[in-house]
């Protein structure tokens, strides 16, 4: 056939016609589509049967209660558990995008050695023994002294493990972060002598005076917290709140009363001066009173008139004599310390300062007030045995008496002060105050284990790396504490297998100590930590396995604690910002974020305002007042005597002029593309102030400066 | 070369002086194209557009386009059902221009949603509440009617002439145009009322809210009448470039005064509509939602008064007053400025009526929301233009566009030497 | 289960803000119960996709009399003018890809529906509705944990809260096996109410004068006099909804005993709030 222009044409007409009325287009165009709604790329999760495990979350001291959802033995949701003691199945963020951490790729997969610069993977048991091997030599050379552990806490089988293998291998220097459980137990000791720690019963209180405390913003157990919050509104209880910053809780609170930075102290015993001088005390408690009371009461009337404190604090005098009056006539008033998530520095002076007002009203060990009991001891280790090294070795002097003594310690000395270090559930490079004189130290110390799950800043600096199972691998029991009025011990469970070549950490301590051999392992006869969990915890034991907790004590202690006033009556100097520069720069808490141990959730980092992290770049906030030739959103610098930082400025009202806030928890170094390189540390810009007397690093915040960059 | 296929009689430039020009624009469309193919492959996330944009630079283009591709169905309107016969001189480039229009507003909305491929959906799962759903219908058949409309004129090109059916399908065609044409009108006028309607019947955005008539809002009818309105002024503006550009007089001016008169008054009457529709909305409406007009032009220099003085005033009451007045309509400067503050005007009625509406906080708490688009926005967007350009090109080259051109040149061949 | 024994039911919440913290519990506990993708930078919060937003308001005072407060905003399940199921989302969707249920007053999302038009999200003025600009993508490993209760959508569609509507077919599919007609007001709880520690968020059925929400609400069963377009607008003079003169009818009430709070609500003119503040609710302006 002659194909010519017509014939071509109509061929090519009819095939496009006979094309458009074939289902073949139809066809394509539908096959098209349903390929889009099924794409290979968008996962497909498996279905399966539904099962729900309780355990207890150990993200933070909170221990709260938690039910995780399975389906076919795969956790895809956390959630709080109902009628749990602690948090009744309200659940934070944090704990609620747990499973971004279990899951997390960044996680240390496998035990890792330093090799130069880079990490390379090992065996446990290759691990172990170096880790052992290590050990063995430091002992023989006999300063066991020189082994040093840094954990987030004291309480915990767990802890009491790493506690045991120090003791038995010979060594005092055993430290923990600062945390609030610490400040909680340093001013019990101050206050009503040592053994004891304070829980507030804040969902009772009708009056609660707060001296910065974040009670929404983290503080203590924070979804307790929340939920005695909250119940303020039916119970028509009160909460004013004290600090330079409209936070969170300052804006939720009946009032909010701004205040210089770091004169929180001061303004306390310029309260108790008042309750002193119009009478308002609770005679009954007073009479119990020892250590200066008297003296206490004078000093108070000299240096802390309402004027005066006025002067100090930037708080009028009127409205300290209105909130004395208040507090003092409140039915059960509490007033409570430990400024922001209550884990940061603080002053002995002020934690006494406040406290004593609570001894002042009478409202210790009463429903709505304050309970002072002993240190929680649900634990009964065996006892341990000792060689002659130990003996001699724990006998010694600890380096210093907190993180940041010896953190001071280790870099001014020149001999050698730390030769190895184990660090657990800690990141002391991120958290602590000046954090470059930190890694400093860490840098010194020619051996260093880290027990993190994570490679977070710690972690990087160690030369061995023996991954934990994150707690929602792991069994553990898992303690309340943190200002919690009752006390509870939860069990946390393993609720999935091993994502990876991870152990326990309690396990790990276990073989570590095996493997030191003699009197050491002798400690340590336990075929794991499963079996040292059980027997340690045998009185409470069938309750944390069954109920998954153990309430160990609630309701207010009945035994009266003895107030002792000696540290606060001879007025101790209150600690003063380092530097001179015209402003104050105060690290500010936000629920959101996590500022210790555990780093944030690509979840929780979602949730972050604009107005806190824009981009990379952290914004700080500053009251337009003090705001000059800085433009709302624009760029700026920072500098204190420990350092500068570029910032994003954001104007807010709420901040007292000549205060600068920065948050908490941003500027992580390590590799996580979701968490990390966001914003700066506070911690980089905030040196340590040790206060005289009580060792503690009380830097409220840091002088500074600022300009447009 | 190609002068077998250049309608007899008409005078055009050589073939690579077109072919040149035709690469230069070409190299625009394929950086267009380009964009296109990394839109389609990777994605909205090669524009600006965010959740507070969802409708941006490409609604614009898309309700902007089919506003001045309004002089096809104005003109047909005008030339088939009211029998204006003079008209029949430009009908046929009134109809090349708002096929270019239609085509691009159809390719922009292919690049504009997320799921190109489930596009059809609108079909299928047609939800006669919406006003998008009327503007894809109405939109598609228009086209087609464009189509129809256009086949003609190609048929008309010196060697398909030669085909007898054609010759004869292309006579028949005209013969009947007259029901396409009243077919047009009819989808145009919903079209553009529901393109009009799309930011109207928006209750929760309480700047692009109208209240109206039964379902349509006072945006539908106005969005009607401006395209009517505005449409010719484009088509003109398109004829007096085309003729700048081939250095020919193309279409008589007795021709282009009438349209531009009927234009004129179209717009002065729109102009005052909208004045009304604008002062009760912002007198009754708004603030029955309570909201005083200076929440919608403060804030930002952006979306100040400026641009409700410029849209109205500037580009609406000028242009319609220049053309109603003989003396300036027929002074060819100031017909040119008409044309041309017409368009703009237009356009940016379209840009308040989809991207100030996006601009604009609704909840108290909630802040302005400011845009620029991404380069592959901006090249999708000059892709039409530079389709349009070169289908004008090959059309004008090929087509018996213009019937007047023989006799308006012909007195003066050496015009096109200049 | 018969179609007679289905009753009506209008699911609603009414949030507190006195209690509600900021946390971002009821966002997380959100995200991780509707499989919601994140990407590195969340910090644009104009792409960044959360069912749940918790804003927060100022009083814009200076210090020291500044306040701020937070307001939790899910999907409002808008009812629409006169409450007849043309949410402003609704009834623009060409594609029919997201309905108003009637049965529960949920405003559903059919991702594999949607073309991705977002003529939706230009609708709603409370910026509920979130666009797929990106394929999701979990890192390597994270996709164990999601839930195959709620498809993973794909790039290109709109996504927006669905008041946990697989948990309410676990419910009701629950209560049908177990032989009866309705479901418990405690069967039915969507993630982020159960999540916040707070107790800021009560959740049921404003149909069901049984259940707390409808008891703190106290929907007005009459339209508004005002405004007729305005229904169940509540009888509670501390509850306010968002927007509510615009005739939305959302199903999100707030509460609050603060006045500021209340006013930010909605919008006024001048001195239309004092003549109306004291009365329950917003819409009326006369
Ligand atoms: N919120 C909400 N919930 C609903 C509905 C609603 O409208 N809104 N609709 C209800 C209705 S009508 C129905 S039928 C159910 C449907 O309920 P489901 O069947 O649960 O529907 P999907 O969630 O779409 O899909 C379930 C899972 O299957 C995966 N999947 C998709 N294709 C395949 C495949 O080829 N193989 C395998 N193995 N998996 C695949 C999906 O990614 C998803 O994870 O949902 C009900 N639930
Ligand atoms: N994108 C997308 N498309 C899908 C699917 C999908 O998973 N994703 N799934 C496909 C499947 S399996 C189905 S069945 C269809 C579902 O498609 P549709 O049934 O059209 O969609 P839905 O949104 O599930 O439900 C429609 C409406 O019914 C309401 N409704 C819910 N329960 C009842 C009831 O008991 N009685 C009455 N009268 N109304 C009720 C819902 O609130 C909603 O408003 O969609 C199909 N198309
Ligand atoms: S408050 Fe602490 S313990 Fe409780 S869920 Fe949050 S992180 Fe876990
Ligand atoms: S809040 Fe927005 S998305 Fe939700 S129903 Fe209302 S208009 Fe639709
Ligand atoms: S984006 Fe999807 S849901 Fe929204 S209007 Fe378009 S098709 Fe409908
Ligand atoms: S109701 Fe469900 S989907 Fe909606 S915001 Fe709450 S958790 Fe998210
Ligand atoms: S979880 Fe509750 S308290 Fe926290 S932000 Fe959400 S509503 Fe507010
Ligand atoms: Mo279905």
């Amino acid at each position: 056939m002659k194909v010519d222009r017509r014939s071509f044409l109509g061929l090519g007409l009819g095939a496009v016609a006979g094309i458009a009325v074939s289902p073949v287009g139809l066809k394509l165009t539908d096959d098209s589509s349903i390929w889009t709604q099924n794409w290979p790329w968008t996962p497909v999760p498996a279905d399966g049967e539904v099962i729900y495990e309780s355990s207890v979350c150990s993200l933070c001291p909170g221990s709260c209660g938690i039910s995780v959802r399975k389906i076919e033995n795969r956790p895809v949701k956390i959630e709080g558990r109902e009628n749990y003691p602690v948090n009744n199945g309200g659940a934070c963020l944090h704990g609620i995008a747990g499973l971004q951490y279990l899951y997390d790729p960044a996680r240390v997969k496998t035990p890792l050695k330093k090799n130069g610069d880079k990490f390379e993977e090992i065996s446990w048991d290759d691990a172990i023994a170096l880790v052992a091997g290590k050990l063995a030599d430091l002992r023989k050379s006999g300063s066991p002294e020189k082994f040093a552990a840094i954990l987030d806490k004291e309480q915990g089988s767990v802890s009491g493990l790493f506690k045991r293998l120090f003791k038995t291998f010979g060594s005092p220097n055993f430290y923990t972060m600062p945390s609030f459980e610490s400040y909680l137990e340093a001013t019990a000791a101050a206050i009503h002598g040592e053994g004891k720690t304070i829980g507030f019963d804040l969902e009772n209180a009708d009056f609660v005076l707060s001296f910065g405390a974040g009670i929404i913003e983290g503080w203590g157990s924070p979804v307790n917290c929340f939920q005695a919050n909250a119940s303020r509104k039916e119970r028509r209880a009160k909460l004013y709140q004290i600090e330079p910053n409209l936070s969170n809780t300052a804006a939720n609170a009946d009032k909010w009363v701004p205040i210089k930075p770091g004169t929180q102290a001061d303004l306390a015993l310029g309260i108790c001066a008042v309750i002193l001088k119009n009478n308002l005390f609770d005679s009954n408690a007073t009479m119990n009173f020892k250590g200066g009371f008297n003296k206490f009461a004078a000093m108070l009337q000299k240096d802390y008139t309402p004027s005066k404190t006025a002067e100090i604090t930037g708080v009028k005098a009127a409205d300290i004599e209105k909130i004395a009056g208040l507090f003092a006539k409140a039915k059960k008033p509490v007033a409570v310390f430990g400024k922001g998530r209550g884990d940061g520095a603080q002053s002995l002076k002020e934690l006494a300062a406040v406290h004593t007002l609570n001894c002042l009203v009478g409202n210790i060990n009463k429903k709505g007030g304050v309970f002072v009991k002993s240190k929680n001891k649900y634990l009964e280790f065996p006892d341990e045995s000792m060689d002659s090294i130990a003996d001699a070795g724990f006998a010694k002097p600890k380096a210093g008496r907190y993180m940041n003594q010896l953190v001071e310690k280790i870099n001014s000395s020149s001999k050698s002060v730390v030769e190895a270090l184990f660090v657990y559930n800690a990141n002391p490079c991120y958290s602590l105050h000046d954090t470059k004189s930190v890694k400093q130290a860490l840098g010194k110390i020619p051996f260093i284990v880290s027990f993190s799950s994570f490679l977070d800043e710690t972690a990087k600096e160690a030369d061995i790396i023996l991954p934990s199972h994150t707690f929602i691998e792991r069994i553990e029991d898992v303690p309340s504490g943190a200002g919690l009025a009752k006390t509870v011990v939860g069990l946390t469970k393993p609720v999935a297998s091993p994502v990876f070549n991870t152990k326990n950490p309690g396990d790990t301590v276990i073989l570590i100590a095996k493997a030191l051999k003699g009197s050491i392992a002798q400690s340590f006869e336990w075929e794991s930590y499963n079996e040292c969990l059980e027997g340690v915890t045998a009185r409470i034991w069938d309750s944390l396995s069954e109920d998954g907790y153990a309430v160990i004590s609630k309701g207010a202690p009945i035994e009266p604690a003895a107030v002792n006033l000696s540290f606060l009556s001879g007025n101790p100097p209150t600690v003063q910002a380092q530097g001179d520069f015209g402003l104050t720069l105060i690290p500010i808490d936000n629920m959101r974020l996590i500022n210790a141990g555990a780093y944030v959730s690509p979840f929780a980092i979602k949730t972050v305002s604009d107005k806190v992290l824009k981009g990379k770049n952290i914004v700080v906030e500053i009251n337009p007042l003090t705001a000059k030739g800085l433009k709302n959103g624009g760029f700026a610098i920072i500098t204190t005597p420990i350092g500068t930082a570029r910032v994003v400025v954001n104007f807010n009202e709420g901040l007292m002029p000549g205060v600068i806030g920065m948050v908490e928890g941003l500027g992580h170094t390590f590799e996580n593309k979701y968490v990390s390189n966001k914003g700066v540390n506070v911690n980089d810009l905030i040196g340590p102030v040790i206060e005289s007397g009580s060792g503690l690093d009380a830097a409220f915040g840091i002088k500074a400066k600022i300009s447009k960059a | 070369m190609d002068s077998a296929l250049i309608p007899e009689g008409a005078k055009r430039c050589s073939f690579p002086k077109f072919a040149i020009g035709i690469v230069i624009v070409g190299a625009v469309l394929l950086w267009g194209v380009f964009a296109m193919g990394l839109i389609w492959w990777k994605g909205l996330n090669q524009t600006n557009m965010n959740d507070y944009y969802g409708f941006a630079l490409w609604i614009w283009a898309d309700l902007a386009v089919i506003a001045v591709g309004g002089g096809a169905f104005f003109t047909g309107l005008l030339r088939y059902i009211f029998n204006i016969d003079e008209l029949k001189n430009i009908i046929n480039f009134a109809v090349i221009i708002g096929f270019i229009c239609y085509s691009s507003a159809l390719l922009i909305l292919a690049i504009d949603i997320g799921q190109p491929l489930r596009g059809w959906f609108i079909f299928w799962h047609a939800n006669v509440h919406s006003m998008l759903t009327e503007v894809a219908f109405c939109l598609s058949a228009y086209f087609a009617v464009l189509t129809i409309e256009f086949i003609p004129n190609i048929l008309e090109n010196r060697q398909a002439n030669k085909v007898p059916f054609f010759r004869h399908l292309a006579h028949n065609m005209h013969g009947i145009m007259a029901v396409f044409a009243a077919t047009g009108a009819f989808l145009s006028f919903f079209h553009q009322g529901s393109l009009g309607g799309v930011a109207g019947v928006l209750f929760g955005r309480p700047f692009a809210y109208r209240e109206g008539l039964l379902i349509w809002p006072w945006t539908f009818f106005l969005f009607t009448w401006s395209a009517a309105a505005f449409g010719p002024c484009f088509t003109l503006l398109i004829t007096k470039i085309t003729e700048t550009i081939t250095g020919k007089k193309l279409v008589k001016d007795n021709v282009v005064n009438l349209l531009a008169k009927i234009s004129g008054w179209m717009i002065t009457i729109y102009i005052i509509a909208k004045i009304i529709d604008t002062i009760y909305w912002a007198t009754v409406t708004a603030p029955s939602l309570g909201f005083n007009i200076s929440h919608f032009y403060t804030n930002n220099g952006f979306y100040g008064y400026w641009i409700l003085i410029t849209e109205i005033l500037v580009c609406g009451l000028v242009p319609g007053i220049i053309l109603i007045m003989k003396s300036t309509r027929e002074n060819p400067t100031l017909r040119l400025i008409a044309f041309i503050l017409g368009v703009i005007g237009i356009c940016l009625n379209r840009w308040v009526m989809v991207l100030q509406v996006m601009a604009v906080p609704v909840m108290s708490f909630d802040t302005w929301a400011l845009y620029f688009p991404s380069w592959q926005e901006i090249a999708t967007t000059i892709l039409p233009v530079a389709y349009g350009i070169i289908l004008i090109s090959v059309t004008y080259r090929y087509l018996p566009v213009f019937p007047q051109e023989a006799e308006l040149n012909a007195v003066e061949p050496a015009a096109e030497t200049e | 289960m018969k179609q007679e024994n289905n009753k009506e039911h209008k699911f609603g919440m009414v949030i507190d803000l006195d209690k509600c913290t900021g946390c971002g519990s009821c966002m997380v506990s959100c995200m991780s119960e509707n499989n919601v993708p994140f990407k590195e930078d969340e910090s644009n919060k104009k792409d960044s996709i959360t069912w749940m937003r918790v804003y927060k308001l100022t009083n814009g005072k200076s210090f020291p009399d500044t306040e701020t407060a937070y307001l939790p905003r899910p999907c409002m399940h808008c009812a629409g003018k006169g409450g007849h199921g043309h949410s402003p989302c609704v009834s623009v969707c060409p594609a029919t890809a997201t309905e108003y249920g009637h049965d529960t007053g949920i405003v559903s999302q059919i991702y594999t529906r949607c073309f991705g038009c977002r003529y939706c999200m230009g609708a709603c003025p409370y910026h509920a509705r979130y666009f797929n600009w990106w394929d999701p993508k979990w890192p390597e490993g994270m996709e164990n944990y999601l839930s195959p209760n709620v498809s993973p959508r794909m790039r290109g569609v709109v996504e927006k809260c669905s008041f946990c509507y697989h948990r309410y077919q676990a419910a009701r599919d629950k209560a049908y096996h177990e032989g009866r007609n309705d479901i418990e007001e405690n069967e039915f709880q969507t993630a982020c109410t159960t999540a916040c520690p707070a107790g800021a968020i009560v959740f049921g059925d404003l149909n069901n004068p049984a259940h707390k929400v409808h008891q703190i609400v106290k929907p007005d069963p009459h339209p508004d006099k005002w405004n007729r377009h305005v229904v169940g607008k509540s009888r509670n003079p501390k509850v306010f909804r968002l927007l509510e003169r615009l005739g939305t009818n959302p199903k999100i009430y707030y509460l609050s005993e603060r006045e500021w709070i209340r006013r930010k609500g909605d919008n006024y003119l001048d001195g239309e709030w004092d003549k109306i503040k004291n009365h329950h609710g917003s819409s009326s302006h006369g």
